[in-house]
């Protein structure tokens, strides 16, 4: 019997000798910055309004990532500027863009409540906003990723079923023309099906997403109803010419391959008490943009003044970007003009 | 445990060593072929995913899919779905064993068991080709679980019936192995347990998909049913086959009729059930539903707008769904096994049609915006999607011999195992 206990107790110290000695090489193995560097993206404060405070970690990721972007810029303007010639213009541009890189983790101020208005009576269908927001945001040239859709839909009836975004020719009289991007929702449905919380709401009112947690799985976009979403189905490619150098970690910084991305107010400007690209670019103005919680903001008086509605009130998302019929249309209809079509 | 002669180390090295070590050359040509498809769609998914994110390279990426920004989810989801609902039917057995004391069932449970255990490894592989930042995945969902997400809860769910169906094969082998009975203090909450978690697996998948506002097509509450209805009739029916081809190939083991008869009564009420749920569904749509998106998506899908392959899965499933039932109620056939094995394998087929591409695709178009972008997987994608299969097929094909074995030893002493 005694035999036996003492058997027992030798294993026990055995493998207890296994397991200690296992964990400390272990331990010594996993260096622990090489354990923090997996574990960086979960910082749960990154959700919260301090990210705003220097040293907070979204700064830190924000400095890391343009480290990173200028050796990248660097060695692809040595590239241009070897087979080009030094004195070349796009050797000359690509240096330019490469040392003005900044890349911000600017978070939101307080109080601040962003939405963004359109006038549907002024709206040309010129898709300008479009090409802008390309440029603005870095988006990947080779995949076509547009994140503003502009729909074209009988005057009768808005239903987004029957719109057409493939037209080629605009405006047409018996049409109104209805861009489309993130609708920076209320109750926004593609943060709560996010399976790692890699997208989330903003104080104020922005939707962003992490490109460095999205893990690629596209529910945002299956949940998304408004199409907003667009994923990097291939490793996205921006010419460092073409590269805008203002960037915020959560908007424009170039993007990787299988993330998603979307509309963030081009965050890297209005955070800065900017208006997006496609506000600045609509040749008409048909854009409002502007702080919900301000009474003197545009976006409050054209709400006031004409009252706006949004598209698909049904889905329950509460969107935070508004449709109006403003006082007339640009440039002015000719009288008649329906009859004829 | 040692007191009883064996441990339970010994039994995992008993399915390990039947499992690689005991065959005929049969059995090693067919688990080399498997394997074989297996590694090729492997290397396909390395060349579609990984060239871009581990080598550095410049190509590759899921745009060598088919998917789009239009159709984000595409064969791989939709098998996903199918296989999520075979693996929750893989209990069917265990129902009818434990809690009904069904003496022949009990000799065929642990069937089920490998059959879910096999599925879900399917079904993870799955969206593991899926998605586009696996690793990532694999390092954030632990650290950042989203518990308002339902792809978060089917993940759990899907692991927990994998452990538990893992854990229940084990012990049956454990115990049939030495010619004991399986404990009542084991078997009782494992099937109080294991039995409501394999609605709750397939409820769930049905749950990412069923309230999405923005996919009108899938917005009924009738989906969930109908998914747990429809896995009820092809799970059985894929049991069934094995079956029948364990009694072809493995000398001495013979399953009793009643067990062929009893599961073609599940899978004929299941299949009566989910065509029932088919036309209710198909009445809201066409009737009186007057959202425009739904409208057109149902017509996708029923009448082949754009996609006419869709519809014709559609029809396939009412049909080869209306058949295998009538034929199943016709004594000629379900008075043989030959017969059963028939309505087994339309109704298979049924379900496939009914819970693959159907389900999936129709959600995308058009999509939210009135896109129309049709979707026709791309040879790739097929051969990831055969490849994962192939494994699937072989985890199934390693645990169910060593399974039926141990049965054996119990039920039917005396009798060896050759291939
Ligand atoms: S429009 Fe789409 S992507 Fe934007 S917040 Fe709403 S649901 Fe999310
Ligand atoms: S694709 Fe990315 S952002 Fe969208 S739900 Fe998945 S992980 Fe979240």
């Amino acid at each position: 019997m005694t035999g036996q206990v003492d058997k027992s107790r030798r294993d026990f110290l055995k493998a207890a000798a296994v397991a200690a000695s296992t964990s400390a090489v272990s331990f010594v193995a996993v260096s622990r910055d090489e354990l923090k560097k997996m574990l960086v993206p979960v910082n749960l404060s990154d959700f919260i309004a301090e990210a705003a405070e220097a040293g907070s970690p979204l700064e830190r990721r924000a400095r890391e990532r343009e480290a990173r972007l200028k050796e990248w810029c660097r060695a692809e303007a040595d590239k241009i500027c070897s087979s080009m010639g030094e004195d070349s213009d796009a050797c000359r541009e690509a240096r330019k863009r490469c040392a003005m890189i900044k890349v911000k983790g600017t978070g939101p101020r307080e109080g601040v409540r962003f939405a963004m208005a359109l006038d549907v009576n002024k709206c040309i269908g010129c898709r300008r906003c479009a090409y802008a927001c390309v440029m603005e945001n870095n988006q990947g040239r080779n995949l076509g990723i547009e994140w503003i859709k502009v729909l074209e839909m009988p005057r009768e009836e808005m239903e987004v079923i029957y719109a057409n975004m493939d037209y080629t020719e605009a405006p047409k009289p018996n049409m109104v023309y209805v861009p489309v991007a993130c609708m920076h929702c209320e109750d926004p449905p593609c943060t709560m099906v996010c399976p790692v919380r890699a997208t989330w709401k903003e104080p104020d009112g922005i939707v962003v997403v992490d490109y460095d947690r999205c893990i690629g799985c596209r529910y945002c976009m299956t949940a998304c109803p408004y199409g907003a979403r667009r994923f990097n189905w291939a490793k996205p490619y921006v010419p460092v010419t073409e590269l805008n150098p203002n960037m915020h970690i959560l908007g424009n910084v170039p993007r990787q391959v299988h993330v998603v991305e979307k509309c963030t107010w081009c965050i890297q400007r209005t955070r800065d008490g900017g208006v997006p690209a496609c506000v600045e670019v609509c040749p008409v103005g048909a854009r409002v943009f502007g702080d919900l919680n301000d009474p003197d903001s545009p976006i409050r008086r054209v709400i006031e003044e004409y009252g706006a509605f949004v598209l698909k009130p049904e889905a329950g998302t509460r969107p935070r970007f508004f449709y109006f019929f403003g006082p007339k249309r640009t440039p002015p209809r000719e009288p008649g003009a329906e009859a004829k079509e | 445990m040692s007191s009883q002669g064996s441990s339970f180390i010994d039994t995992i090295k008993f399915v390990i060593k039947e499992a690689l070590l005991t065959g005929g050359p049969r059995y090693y040509l067919a688990a080399l072929g498997l394997l074989i498809i297996a590694l090729y769609g492997m290397y396909l998914w390395i060349f579609v995913q990984h060239a871009p994110i581990f080598l550095g390279a410049e190509e590759g990426g899921l745009i060598l899919t088919a998917l789009n920004d239009s159709v984000p989810w595409g064969i791989y989801i939709s098998f996903f779905v199918f296989w999520v609902g075979v693996a929750a039917a893989g209990i069917v057995f265990g129902i009818a064993a434990y809690v009904f004391g069904d003496k022949e069932f009990k000799k065929v449970a642990v069937l089920g068991e490998v059959q879910a255990v096999a599925a879900i490894v399917t079904v993870l592989l799955l969206i593991v080709v899926d998605i586009g930042r696996p690793l990532r995945a694999l390092v954030l969902m632990p650290q950042l679980p989203n518990l308002r997400s339902m792809l978060d809860w089917d993940f759990i769910v899907l692991t927990g019936y994998l452990a538990l169906n893992l854990i229940g094969m084990l012990v049956t082998v454990h115990y049939y192995r030495q010619d004991k009975p399986i404990p009542r203090k084991f078997i009782v909450p494992f099937i109080t347990i294991a039995a409501p978690f394999a609605i709750g697996i397939h409820t769930v998948t049905a749950f990412i998909s069923q309230a999405l506002t923005a996919r009108p097509i899938w917005n009924s509450p009738l989906l969930a049913p109908r998914y747990v209805a429809t896995a009820f009739a092809s799970g059985p029916a894929i049991l069934l086959l094995a079956l029948y081809l364990a009694e072809r190939y493995i000398k001495g083991f013979k399953v009793d009729f009643s067990v062929y008869r009893k599961t073609l009564y599940v899978i004929v009420g299941s299949l009566v059930v989910g065509l029932y749920f088919t036309l209710s569904e198909v009445h809201e749509i066409f009737w009186y539903t007057t959202e425009p998106a739904k409208k057109a998506q149902a017509q996708t899908l029923f009448l082949g707008y754009h996609l006419p392959y869709l519809a014709k899965l559609m029809w396939l499933w009412i049909g080869l769904g209306i058949a295998a039932v009538i034929l199943g109620i016709v004594p000629r056939v379900h008075n043989t096994k030959r017969g059963i094995i028939f309505v087994s394998i339309l109704t298979i087929i049924a379900v496939v049609a009914e819970k693959t591409m159907t389900i999936i695709i129709p959600g995308f178009i058009p999509s939210t915006l009135g896109e129309v972008k049709p979707y026709y997987p791309t040879a790739i994608e097929i051969g990831i999607t055969i490849g994962v299969h192939a494994i699937g097929v072989l985890v199934y094909l390693l645990l169910a011999r060593p399974a039926l074995k141990a049965v054996m030893t119990h039920y039917f002493s005396g009798s060896g195992a050759k291939h």
